[in-house]
């Protein structure tokens, strides 16, 4: 099977276990089970593709982390920016049950917009957290309904975009 | 999962049904990684990216990750959580100003 991803979002919990395995290497210390598949994924999917995104959440908050760690994901990424109805649909999400924070990722991963390119959306997000992905996988159906709705009643940009799909580190290291 | 025998020569016999799934052939590398918890066998190495991260520092960097990953891995988990929370995004309206039109073609 060719697993060759155009384009990848990270949410913050791979980003943070991948952060987390290279502070204990520099101590000298074994990654956790989590952290060596974070990290594992990351690295097979820095190898399949240049457009590695993160949001802008977790943009800011690796500009505060020390640069010794946090410069390299801030290179190895590049940072999405939101367009227009990327709450809306995060909101309509919050009634399929997804809490404020997974919603706004999901969102992302349609809405999110990479102002160098310029590209919008991603075709991948890989979550650290297996009840958003068993969540939005399980709704599937019912999540593409509510998009197509969506954007069927929006102006001709927003008509062409799409849902990514959702994948944990595990499923990256097993394609 | 699967469970393996360590034998008398400290080898182990991956089954067969998982090397037809894996498309493992002889010669093969896979990745042996000690872990907090325990042993983890991947195929197709291991994250090299954190390792030639950590090689490509220079004396003086590494003497500052050390420091750095000391302070980080003395906090507690709240602390930790904190810095990995912050600036959570709204999803209100009343936040939707910074939001991009595409551009029409």
């Amino acid at each position: 099977m060719t697993f060759q991803p155009a384009s990848v979002l990270f949410d913050k919990n791979v980003i943070r276990r991948v952060y987390e395995r290279r502070v204990r290497l520099a101590l000298g210390q074994p990654p956790t089970l989590l952290q060596a598949e974070a990290a594992n994924a990351y690295d097979r999917l820095c190898a399949l593709t240049n457009r590695l995104y993160i949001t802008e959440q977790i943009a800011n908050i690796l500009q505060r982390r020390p640069a010794v760690f946090a410069s390299a994901f801030l290179a190895d990424t590049r940072t999405l920016k939101k367009a227009r109805y990327l709450r809306r649909w995060a909101r309509r999400l919050r009634e399929l049950s997804f809490s404020p924070e997974d919603a706004i990722i999901i969102a992302y991963g349609s809405f999110g917009i990479d102002l160098t390119m310029p590209a919008v959306g991603v075709e991948i997000i890989v979550t650290g957290d297996l009840k958003l992905a068993s969540h939005f996988n399980a709704r599937q159906e019912e999540i593409r309904r509510r998009f197509e709705n969506m954007i069927s009643s929006l102006s001709e940009p927003y008509q062409t975009l799409v849902l990514p799909s959702i994948v944990t580190p595990t499923d990256i290291l097993l394609v | 999962m699967e469970r393996l025998i360590v034998d008398e020569e400290g080898k182990i016999t991956i089954p067969q049904e998982i090397i037809h799934k894996r498309g493992l052939r002889p010669g093969d590398e896979l990745a042996l990684i000690e872990t907090a918890e325990g042993l983890l066998v991947y195929q197709g190495g291991v994250d090299l990216k954190s390792q030639q991260r950590w090689d490509s520092l220079n004396e003086n960097e590494r003497r500052l990750a050390i420091e750095e990953a000391r302070r980080y891995e003395a906090l507690s988990e709240q602390e930790r959580e904190a810095i990995w929370q912050a600036d959570a995004e709204s999803i209100e309206p009343e936040a939707e100003s910074d939001e991009i039109d595409l551009p029409t073609r």
